[in-house]
């Protein structure tokens, strides 16, 4: 006898599974130290290694370049500038948006870092690259200890 | 402990303890992957599920070996040659062999366990069994091997092509 080639599983009598693959995920304590401020405090924490002249944001609790433990601790800006941005269709299981979100990666001021959020308040067509934002919070009740504690970014 | 290079003895840093992740006052992020995954019965086993829906179990037979296959396969083990024909089997037989579990499929502690058994179904060949449950109100202490067992269907509009449409095996009474 011959079997026919198949290669598509729901043709076929088929169980659809869900993979329990959890994981908890720890932002470290520099983290921590920065979501809890951003939280309770609505500010930005950064570190600053001296001997780099460089500022962390998000804050790193070591110096990625000459490994010096970093305990200078500066409240930097909540307002940065468009680095880059793109304009998103999909969500992360490949699904169509309802609306496409306006996603840019935003230089935080007086820092060396930033951080990739949502750029609100503007269509794709006024976007610009160069453009001064300011970070847009939730509502303190709202604040849940994450990035999206921060609403959006928004022209100054 | 990691040794880095010759200056550096040590990760720097400190190791993370459960306690500290687990604290309430930590933040976290939990997640849980969208990962799916899809289970195909392939040609045998989908005949076999389907054929569960009408209550009948069935099987295949290779003619080289004479032995009959449940659950069916369309390639003997055996002879590594194609399987001829599908047979139905009963839905008695016999105990192999049988567990009694205190764990549940989560590795939970139970307090009533869970009877399990591999069961040779009449008219599939000797050493060729399917392993399902054992009815629930049998005491444990009265489990043996070769002990004469029975499958109780669930009502047909509740059978969904699973080996779970049959919903356990129940001792039969002698005479």
């Amino acid at each position: 006898m011959s079997f026919d080639k198949n290669t598509n599983p729901l043709k076929l009598h088929h169980v659809i599974g869900d993979m329990e693959a959890d994981y908890i995920y720890t932002p470290g304590i520099a983290g921590d130290k920065f979501f809890k401020t951003l939280r309770d405090e609505g500010k930005f924490l950064a570190t600053h290694c001296e001997s780099c002249d460089h500022t962390y944001l998000p804050p790193r609790m070591y110096c990625e370049r000459c490994f010096l433990k970093l305990d200078k601790w500066i409240e930097a800006e909540s307002t940065g500038v468009v680095d880059t941005f793109t304009l998103v269709s999909e969500d992360s299981n490949g699904d169509k948006l309802t609306e496409p979100v306006l996603v840019a990666f935003i230089r935080i001021d007086k820092t060396n870092g930033g951080v990739i959020h949502k750029l609100g308040g503007i269509d794709a067509e006024s976007a610009k690259v160069g453009m001064k934002v300011k970070a847009v919070l939730k509502d303190k009740s709202k604040r849940t200890g994450g990035l999206t504690d921060i609403a959006h970014f928004t022209p100054q | 402990m990691m040794t880095m290079s010759e200056k550096m003895k040590e990760v720097p840093g400190i190791y993370l303890r459960d306690a500290e992740l687990k604290a309430k006052d930590a933040i976290t992020f939990k997640w849980r992957p969208n990962a799916k995954y899809v289970w195909a019965g392939g040609i045998a086993y989908s005949r076999y599920l389907e054929e569960l829906k009408n209550g009948r179990i069935i099987g295949r037979h290779c003619s080289e070996c004479e032995r009959i296959l449940v659950p069916p396969r369309m390639f003997c083990d055996k002879c590594f040659r194609a399987t001829d024909e599908w047979v139905y089997v009963k839905d008695t037989g016999t105990i192999n062999t049988y567990s009694v579990s205190y764990l549940d499929a989560d590795a939970n502690r139970i307090k009533e366990p869970i009877l399990v058994a591999v069961i040779e179904l009449d008219g599939a060949s000797e050493g060729i069994g399917i392993l399902h449950y054992v009815d629930p109100k049998v005491d444990p202490k009265d489990l043996h091997v070769g002990m004469r067992l029975k499958a109780v269907w669930k009502p047909e509009k509740e059978r969904t092509g699973s080996v779970t449409d049959i919903a356990y095996f129940e001792p039969i009474k002698e005479g």
